[in-house]
């Protein structure tokens, strides 16, 4: 197809998305809106480490360390210097972002696995830093209080959890449209250049280093953003919020969502929402299975329905969700192009 | 903040005459049942104090079978949260806002409580019988008065330690292993505030992460101290491994460890060397515990286990989690009697500080579970036990952990 | 509070810490076979030795002493590290490392929540092979176990050294994995060489369970913090080598010990964080570790 028609063809599927989004409050309980922001801010975070592992391909198993770095940048400056919280979101985002230049710029010396693991080795000990600087960050009890609140400024006559969904939708919206813009430019194709063959890369003229660590600063600040959301929906964080599990869960989302694309995501957003705050469901459907007698309460379900996915989603569909939408869609897309 | 919440329960309402239901005039309260919430680790480090919830729900349903309470059967929705307080108020919101409960009940975890006691607070919503022991769930009702404790406190515990000590050993040198967070933190501030004037016997103390994997490092520390008096206030695993050291370094202090690594399954495990002669408190009944084994209330735990349990192993008999949950229960449903048939959540929150129980099974006999308005921790009564011969043995008279 | 220095402590902080790093040793030990025979870096060996000594457990409860249900815990390791090899990470050896960390990733998920659901939670006793008593060296009380834990990893590496130089099998392996093509056109089935290796190195993780768990009390979750620290020191041993894997464990252990009781600032809770930052140092700075040949690609 052309890419003009190409181009015309994603900025409808944005609108419709936005439009969605924009309606669907109205459509569902109070409550599943604030369950849908929470998967918005996981989506969030997933767009920024799609850009970093699906586009320029530099593995992280560490971004609930920029999540945690942000969410406890908005806790601080709401709760001990009394900002608005919503003000503190792109400073939370920044700050994540410095971050993740710290992180990038040694990383340009680690290929592949060696970055999994320093970036594994970072998500193990974030949380003990946040631990043991406990004046700045209110140690092992964590921060709360009455400067952090999901409740909405100025007065608006809505709820918290609609006004978290707007704030969140409204902030995905945007970054989506960054990411987009980023990967349909020149840095997109830099990154996969990147991701492809980093020599090839580098003999074309690709600066390594300034992409590679953009790709960092990049995704640290998307998941940092949606650290901040995160702190603002709970009203506390605490190191315990931001274990390994979550920069795990985080990468079994981008798995299953589709490395390299961005409204796969969706899909991977959604997984590790539902799999971590409605395990007692899966659980309840496993049950119903004749051969199984489990008791749903069971700890570890949730765990192997998690890891089995994540298993068969890369054995058997390791373009995950976005590839398989693709699949779907071309002979959709041939047809236009030979009809035109 | 208000206009929010009349915005949320008039969306609430409408939702709910949407589908057709009766608008509860209180939630979570109709006039054949009551739906209470908790949110409680069912998975990761902490998923053995899961039990507390499961017990907690077999005696529900035990309740239920004998004509529930005043009519009503109740219904006790937990949810897991890893031990994540961020889960626990996600848990939190869906089951007040989405599944419409009475109130949310026997919440494990300091974190997690305070991580939800905002929400509930802003919202009215009852937070009852708090399964964790910091002091400021009783104590700060003035700015909370929706929410009130059940255990005795992590520093009170301590205290009752410092005393002891002080009447009891000579010369005392005291070591102490504590978990670094509130937990073992609040333990060992009871502990300095019973010893009073002779804070300084305290010779060294270790904190421990629980990200460790193991505390034999620490332990040699504290015995280099030459301490004669150990204070293992540790969690779990730790307390094993604390108990492993003590026997492989050759150490013979007088151990004191905290009540909730004192479980008899726990205690059993450990080379005994080291374990004899331990003291720890008491304020519900060990199952595991040879003195109890023929007590009603152990028989009734027992039974209802095997009745409601699924899975039940011969391990879970012995199990005190469940009896904990079961005397949390308990409480809960004689609130539920004093609060009448007009159940509303202000009306069960008058009866939780206004109670007077003097005959629950799961806790020690002379135990009398009291509370008033100004006065929110309702086990406040401790006997010391000592550990024996494969058992722990109470001693000596009932003492107050009732927080000045 | 500081603790007057005494050189009785100082030699039980230094037990203690060679015995810690005879724990990450052993677990490195499994680690580094598997990558040496498949380029792999097993995110799941934790899991992986902590369901093997769970089976064990539950052969022991069944009456059967340690050392008959030793073999047989053993042989159903190997069996399901070939399993593994051969149904789930077959199919993705070629794919990028991001796919393959994930599929691994999944892998420890996956067996985790299995041990939750067969065993459940909490602690449980586990009896080892060695005897609890304590031996008095110089007034220095070192356990038998914790000498055991040593002894054991460091048996093992000379086993393993003698297994890949003078076995047929051995060279297979190694032929296999340095270079697949010119190994299937000398015959080698390159093929079960990798299965072999997962087996092996199953094997070599249940030891490692085995062992640990009398110490630090079975759970389901009883490896996740040692897996960093195994990661390090197989970092530091260098990746391709059993010998630096169990002298690397050594000295982490002892290190990171030692930093953490004489230097206040890191204490309990900074100890991971210093792996980390001992990783990062040496990724950067020597990749190869001590006696690894492994070569970071530059760029």
């Amino acid at each position: 197809m052309t890419p003009r028609l190409k181009l015309a063809l994603e900025i409808a599927a944005f609108a419709a998305f936005a439009f969605v989004l924009s309606i669907l409050p109205r459509l569902i309980s109070d409550f599943h809106t604030r369950e849908v922001a929470i998967a918005g801010m996981y989506y969030i975070a997933l767009l920024g480490l799609g850009i970093l592992t699906g586009y320029s391909g530099q593995i992280s198993l560490g971004h609930g360390a920029f999540m945690a770095i942000g969410g406890y940048a908005t806790a601080i400056l709401s709760v001990d210097h009394g900002m608005s919280p919503t003000w503190t979101i792109p400073l939370a985002g920044l700050i994540a972002g410095a971050s993740g230049v710290l992180v990038g710029i040694p990383a340009l010396r680690l290929a592949g696995i060696y970055l999994a693991i320093v970036t594994f080795g970072i998500a193990i000990s974030v949380p003990q830093l946040l631990k043991k600087f406990e004046g700045f960050t209110g140690g092992t009890t964590g921060k709360y209080g009455e400067g952090l609140t999901s409740r909405p400024p100025f007065g608006l006559d809505t709820s918290s959890n609609h006004w978290l969904y707007y704030v969140t939708a409204g902030i995905s919206l945007v970054l989506l449209a960054v990411a987009w813009a980023i990967v349909r430019q020149k840095p997109g194709r830099a990154l996969q250049a990147i991701r492809d063959s980093e020599v090839a890369a580098a003999s074309s003229g690709v600066s390594l280093p300034l992409y590679k660590t953009f790709a960092f600063a990049i995704s640290a600040f998307y998941a940092g953003v949606a650290g901040a959301l995160y702190a603002i929906a709970n009203a506390y964080v605490n190191p315990d919020t931001f274990q390994v599990a979550l920069s795990v869960y985080l990468v079994v989302g981008l798995a299953v969502g589709g490395l390299g694309s961005l409204a796969g995501l969706v899909v991977g957003a959604g997984l590790v929402y539902f799999l971590q705050f409605h395990a007692d469901t899966v659980a309840g459907w496993l049950d119903k299975l004749p051969i199984l007698d489990l008791d749903p309460k069971q700890p570890g379900i949730p765990s192997v329905v998690f890891g089995a996915v994540l298993i068969v989603v890369m054995l058997l569909l390791p373009t995950g969700a976005g590839g398989l939408l693709r699949r779907l869609l071309r002979p959709l897309t041939t047809r236009l192009y030979t009809r035109s | 903040m208000r206009r929010g919440l009349v915005i949320c329960a008039v969306a609430a309402a409408v939702v709910a005459g949407a589908a057709g239901a009766r608008p509860l005039a209180t939630p979570g309260v109709s006039s054949n049942s009551i739906e209470l919430g908790g949110s409680i680790p069912l998975s990761g480090e902490a998923s053995a104090a899961g039990n507390v919830a499961r017990g907690a729900d077999y005696y529900f349903k035990y309740v239920n079978d004998h004509g529930g309470v005043l009519g009503r059967k109740i219904s006790y929705k937990y949810l897991d949260d890893a031990y994540d307080p961020a889960r626990a108020v996600q848990n939190t919101i869906r089951l007040v806002q989405q599944d419409q409960v009475f109130g949310m009940f026997n919440t494990l975890g300091t974190a997690n409580n305070l991580a939800i006691r905002n929400f509930l607070n802003d919202n009215d919503v009852p937070q009852l019988f708090v399964a964790a022991g910091a002091t400021t769930f009783g104590r700060d009702y003035k700015k909370y008065p929706w929410t009130i404790g059940y255990i005795p406190t992590y520093a009170e515990e301590g205290r009752i330690y410092g005393h002891y000590i002080l009447a009891s050993v000579k010369r005392p040198r005291i070591a102490v292993l504590y978990q670094n967070d509130e937990y073992g933190r609040d333990l060992l501030s009871g502990l300095q505030k019973g010893l009073g004037k002779k804070a300084s016997t305290i010779a060294a103390k270790v904190g421990y992460d629980p990200t460790s994997s193991d505390v034999q490092g620490e332990v040699a520390r504290l015995k280099a101290s030459k301490a004669n008096v150990f204070m293992v206030f540790a969690f779990g695993k730790f307390s094993l491994q604390a108990f492993n050291a003590v026997a492989r370094l050759n150490w013979h202090p007088q151990i004191f460890v905290n009540d909730v690594s004192s479980a008899s399954s726990l205690m059993a495990i450990v080379p005994q060397s080291a374990a004899n002669g331990s003291i720890s408190i008491v304020f519900g009944k060990d199952p595991a515990a040879p003195l109890w084994a023929k007590d009603k209330g152990v028989r009734l735990f027992q039974s209802i286990l095997k009745k409601y349990g699924s899975g039940v192993s011969s391990r879970d008999l012995k199990d005190g989690y469940y009896v904990a949950g079961m005397a949390s229960a308990f409480t809960m449903v004689d609130a539920l009697k004093k609060a009448g048939k007009n159940l509303t959540r202000a009306g069960i929150v008058r009866a939780a500080t206004h109670l007077n129980e003097k005959n629950n099974p799961f806790l020690l006999p002379s135990i009398v579970v009291k509370t008033s308005p100004t006065k929110r921790f309702p086990v406040t009564q401790v006997r010391l036990q000592r550990w024996k011969g494969k058992a722990w043995h109470p001693f000596g008279k009932l003492i107050s952990a009732q927080p000045g | 509070m500081t603790i007057a220095f005494t050189w009785t402590e100082f030699f039980q902080q230094v037990a203690a810490g060679i015995r810690d790093g005879g724990i990450y040793a052993s677990l490195a030990l499994a680690i580094v076979i598997i990558y040496r025979s498949t380029r792999v870096i097993n995110f799941a060996q934790g899991e992986m030795a902590t369901f093997t000594t769970f089976v064990a457990l539950s052969l022991m409860n069944h009456g059967l002493s340690f050392w008959a249900a030793f073999p047989i815990v053993l042989a159903i390791a190997f069996a399901g590290g070939v399993a593994i090899e051969r149904v789930i990470i077959r199919p993705v050896e070629g794919a990028s490392t991001v796919t393959i960390v994930i599929v691994t990733l999944g892998l420890a998920l996956l067996l985790n929540g299995l041990t939750n659901v067969i065993w459940g939670g909490g602690e449980r006793q586990f009896h080892g092979p060695f005897s609890t008593r304590t031996l008095d060296v110089g007034g220095v009380p070192i356990s038998v176990q914790d000498i055991g834990i040593v002894a054991v990893s460091i048996v093992l590496v000379g086993l393993l050294a003698l297994f890949f130089r003078y076995t047929k099998l051995g060279l297979g392996m190694r032929a296999a994995a340095i270079n697949p093509a010119s190994s299937r056109l000398a015959g080698v089935r390159v093929g079960w060489m990798l299965a072999f290796g997962w087996g092996l190195a199953a094997m070599l993780g249940a030891v490692s369970g085995m062992m640990i768990a009398p110490v630090v009390f079975l759970d389901p979750n009883m490896m996740q913090t040692v897996l960093l620290y195994a990661f390090a020191a197989a970092i530091l041993g260098g990746l391709d080598s059993p010998l630096g894997a169990v002298v690397g464990g050594l000295l982490l252990g002892l290190t990171i010990d030692l930093l953490g009781r004489y230097v206040d600032p890191i204490g309990s809770t900074l100890k991971l964080p210093v792996a980390l930052a001992l990783i990062l140092v040496l990724l950067l700075v020597k990749p190869g570790g001590l006696f690894g040949s492994v070569a970071v690609r530059r760029v």
